[in-house]
């Protein structure tokens, strides 16, 4: 029986750690596929992987640099760099977070090779965040009517415009944390910072995308 | 109906229960009873994915329940972590897998094995 974290209870549905096997987490993929079998270098068993991970991998790629084919080139470069270093994966995370490591970090490469910038500045998050005076809210926060936004092609837009504008750092922990639903400890070893910067990363993301959303969102006053 | 009530409830600077809430908050808080909205805000996350211990769960939820501040920020909180959860812009390509497994092929880092 390995320990268990108490401070990290694994979200409901989340498939029993399979070992040497590898699952993909979110989805409690039904097809584990060998580890031992990827460690060999076994063609099979990667095209499995490269099955079973592709979509999620091209999905948070995606996000990170804003182009599809960007996306897709950095998707390919990154089972590359895999295989030819799966001798140095060293077990001490699932096989699937070292993948996601090396496909952030060529897609934050990539990013800032292209000088796309997000239209957010790090202090302008700062700022998004609600203002207390002496540990109290300064102003009472609006009450939301999801009313107000009942088109599910205007609800997406308005979240991923929101998702877009956040700085790299913000937007990559919402989409591991919120649209993927890694856990906090997986989403710490991908981005290898700790699992409190990944709390308050996520915290400070969720508190600037409410900002963003609120002037969509806010109940409008009875005529 | 109940007009007056809705501007009270909208401007919370006339309405004297939410002034007494925050008063009596603002007392706790001072005597170090209980957290103020600047400390629950800090619990937020970790309520919404339920891993606060036991004490501060009461403490965040009886602060939840007599600030109007901390309720509605919450609920905008859940709000925008839901409709994050909805989002599904993003068309994955048909034949992506496909399209990798030719890369990797043609990149001689396979078929080391059968030359
Ligand atoms: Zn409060």
């Amino acid at each position: 029986m390995k320990p268990t974290n108490k401070a990290k209870p694994e979200r409901a549905g989340a498939p029993p750690d399979t070992g040497d096997m590898v699952t993909s987490t979110a989805d409690g993929a039904e097809d584990a596929i060998s580890l031992e079998a990827l460690m060999a270098g076994d063609e099979k068993a990667f095209e499995q992987l490269v099955v079973q991970e592709s979509p999620r991998l091209f999905r948070v790629i995606v996000r990170i640099v804003g182009d599809d084919d960007e996306a897709e080139s950095i998707l390919q470069e990154t089972f590359l760099q895999a295989y030819q270093r799966m001798n140095t994966f060293r077990r001490e995370s699932k096989l699937t977070t070292w993948l996601y490591a090396i496909g952030i970090n060529l897609a934050r490469a990539s990013l800032r090779k292209s000088r796309r910038l997000s239209s957010l500045e790090d202090q302008e998050v700062e700022r998004m965040q609600p203002q207390f005076n002496r540990g109290m809210f300064v102003e009472t926060p609006a009450v939301w009517d999801p009313a107000r936004v009942t088109e599910y092609s205007d609800r997406q837009q308005l979240v991923r415009r929101g998702i877009e504008e956040l700085p790299e750092d913000y937007r990559t922990v919402v989409t591991l944390r919120d649209i993927e639903e890694y856990s906090t400890d997986e989403v710490a070893k991908m981005l290898d910072i700790s699992s409190g910067a990944v709390r308050v990363r996520l915290h400070r993301a969720r508190g600037a995308l409410r900002k963003l959303l609120d002037p969509h969102m806010r109940r409008l006053p009875r005529q | 109906m109940i007009p007056q009530g809705g501007i009270r409830y909208l401007n919370p600077k006339i309405t004297p229960t939410v002034q007494t809430m925050k008063f009596l908050t603002a007392l706790k808080t001072a005597l170090g009873l209980a957290p103020g909205c600047e400390k629950v805000n800090e619990f937020l996350a970790d309520y919404v994915e339920g891993t606060l211990d036991e004490k501060t769960m009461a403490q965040f939820e009886e602060h939840m329940d007599m600030c109007k501040c901390c309720s509605h920020y919450m609920d905008q909180y859940r709000q925008t972590i839901d409709m994050t959860k909805q989002l599904d812009d993003i068309v994955v390509p048909a034949e992506l897998a496909e399209h990798t497994m030719f890369f990797l092929r043609n990149s001689e880092a396979f078929s080391k094995d059968e030359g």
